[in-house]
């Protein structure tokens, strides 16, 4: 992989543009990582041969986690190496630890990373018998959102919710509200929470979504699905797609049922948007890759071109990107994804391991992030050190030998600190959210008053028990771990450092 | 820990049974994995979404069990969770004996 600023013009692929029009074998060209042309080529500049193959705007994958609890140390495994050159971390930050968020992975990936913020100021925490408790979601400090979308708007992309309640339609109202608020769309959750023993109503969400809010995990097969009981798509689901309101497949790892979507197709209703909401949890299967949720789509009848569209200029709608993505348009940026279609024998799980067979799929070849070229691996995500969040427990990480001096009086702070608060193996099995925001404000606590940086910070601790880099907000981070352990390797950290200067 | 907590496995052959294989224990139906250091038991699925662990791979030398529907995976020694806090796996202690298996009824804590 290299920068490139020259000229470059991709030649003989058949060019997919939805957004635009083209479906047709045309020459594109990029130069200062922009698109340039499409169609009259300069006579001048590297040759790139792209004949037998599609190409097509830079894929948006609006719905998978990069960031915290179901998030991945090489990020870009299941970008820029997979052929998607944005994505949106679908909740892993809440409005208490976006800084966290920001800290962490700016500048950490080369695919462009948004946020779909959480409505929970701490953001998703993954544990399914907690995550759509309507008490933990309508703590809404309306005034730091205000605040934090004055200075950086644009990084937040929409607002994410578990649309399940329990109380009728007043939280459902206030996740629209603060949406509305700050002018985001709200992205709902229907999916595995209705899982949860009680959790029987999902529906009110339709009531209150208008055009251009999204719901995602289209097809799930658990309660409160798309479908009524003869098979037949809810009537409240209907009146929501007529108004605009927007459908994303989100396959997931729980949220994707191949008989739920063959009813639903059957009845004409499509996705508008295809995600894969790629995670730890399904990256292995099987979901393994938004190309693999694209070949699904395609199995379900969509054509080559259904479900580029819904991958490029679809999703950038979705998202207010479309003044920098989803399309070739000459001034934009130059994100491509040149892709195959591979013939052959292909089995297709959906997430209750139900298997459709395919002679088709779509592989990505080599992905431009504004211009620079990446060759595709999408196996690279497979890699357990990438999926697999695994606690150094014999010994510190070597990172702690590089810790600077504030770095080891931090975590030496830090260790006192929270040698005055008490958690155990019942705080996480109940997952106590109330200790786990305890921790965040004695992390914040001591990092203010050892005057350190949000990020050398957060790197002290997770370096302190992680050989690799995975992220998480750090008050869950520190509640998962055993307390005596987390004290006694704070300290471990802190102190073999100090001996060594 | 006296010898009436151990019970045979019937129907299960250490040198021909293939594994995982099930087995029954105190009436609770559970799998029997084979690692290069021996035998142990699991409860039948996963902890998480009930998912069967016939399906379940071993990895890290045996040491540690993933679940093959959403990863989640658990150490093999007591069960406890690498990835997935908040869940826990039975596990059993299993031993070799005579030519026959034997689990203890109690799951290792």
């Amino acid at each position: 992989m290299s920068a490139q600023s020259g000229v470059q013009i991709l030649k003989g692929a058949h060019v997919m543009d939805p957004g635009q029009g083209i479906d047709r074998v045309v020459d594109v060209t990029i130069a200062d990582g922009k698109i340039q042309a499409i169609g009259a080529s300069p006579a001048v500049g590297e040759m790139i041969d792209f004949s037998g193959c599609y190409l097509s705007p830079g894929w948006i994958d609006i719905h998978v986690h990069v960031y915290g609890t179901l998030g991945f140390a090489d990020p870009d495994s299941i970008g820029v190496y997979q052929g998607v050159t944005t994505y949106v971390d679908a909740g892993g930050a809440g409005i208490d630890t976006i800084d966290e968020f920001a800290a962490m992975m700016d500048g950490r990936t080369l695919t462009r990373l948004y946020l779909g913020a959480y409505m929970r100021p701490m953001g998703l925490i993954s544990l399914n018998f907690i995550e759509g408790d309507t008490r933990t979601l309508t703590s809404i400090p309306i005034a730091k959102w205000l605040d934090y979308m004055k200075q950086d708007r644009d990084r937040i992309r929409y607002l994410k919710v578990a649309a399940l309640t329990g109380y009728g339609h007043g939280p459902m109202k206030m996740f629209k509200g603060l949406a509305e608020t700050l002018r985001l769309p709200l992205y709902a959750h229907v999916g595995e929470f209705q899982l949860q023993p009680g959790a029987d109503v999902a529906y009110e969400i339709y009531g209150v979504v208008d055009a251009g809010d999204i719901i995602t995990h289209l097809y799930h097969g658990n309660e409160c699905g798309l479908l009524d009981k003869d098979g037949k798509i809810m009537p409240v689901i209907k009146d929501a797609a007529r108004r605009g309101v927007l459908f994303d497949v989100g396959f997931g790892g729980y949220n994707f049922s191949w008989s739920v979507a063959e009813k639903a197709v059957a009845q004409d209703f499509l996705p508008d948007l295809i995600s894969s909401d790629l995670q730890q949890f399904n990256v292995v299967g099987p979901a393994y890759s938004l190309a693999n949720v694209m070949t699904v789509c395609m199995r379900l009848g969509m054509s080559v071109r259904d479900v580029i569209e819904r991958v490029t200029v679809n999703a950038a709608r979705a998202l207010s990107l479309a003044d920098r993505g989803g399309s070739l348009r000459p001034g934009m940026p130059a994100d491509i994804t040149v892709f195959r279609i591979e013939d052959g024998d292909f089995a297709l799980s959906d997430t209750q391991s139900a298997i459709r067979r395919t002679d088709r799929r779509i592989t990505p070849l080599v992905t431009f992030k504004d211009g620079r070229r990446i060759e595709c691996d999408v196996m690279r995500c497979q890699d357990e050190r990438n999926w697999l969040l695994q606690i150094a427990e014999d010994k510190p990480p070597d990172a702690v030998e590089r810790f600077s001096p504030q770095q080891r009086r931090f975590l030496a702070a830090l260790a006192q600190e929270l040698s005055q608060v008490q958690w155990d193996d019942a705080s996480v099995e109940h997952l106590d959210l109330d200790k786990a925001i305890e921790l965040h404000l004695a992390f914040r606590r001591v990092r203010a008053a050892v005057g350190i940086p949000l990020k050398p910070a957060l790197t002290a601790v997770f370096d302190s028990f992680l050989n690799h880099p995975f992220t998480m907000q750090v008050g869950l981070f520190l509640l998962r771990r055993p307390r005596d352990f987390a004290l006694a390797r704070l300290k471990e950290a802190a102190e073999r450092q100090l001996q060594l200067t | 820990m006296d010898d009436s907590d151990w019970e045979a496995l019937d129907g299960i052959d250490p040198k021909n049974t293939q594994f995982p294989a099930r087995a029954k224990l105190a009436d609770e139906g559970i799998v029997i994995f084979r690692t290069e250091r021996g035998f142990f038991g699991t409860q039948r699925s996963c902890p998480h979404q009930q998912a069967s662990l016939m399906q379940a791979i071993l990895q890290a030398n045996g040491t540690m069990i993933r679940c093959s529907r959403h990863n989640f995976t658990f150490r093999t020694a007591d069960g406890r969770p690498v990835n997935c806090p908040g869940f826990r796996l039975r596990v059993y202690a299993v031993k070799e004996e005579d030519g026959r298996l034997l689990a203890r009824r109690s799951p290792v804590l």
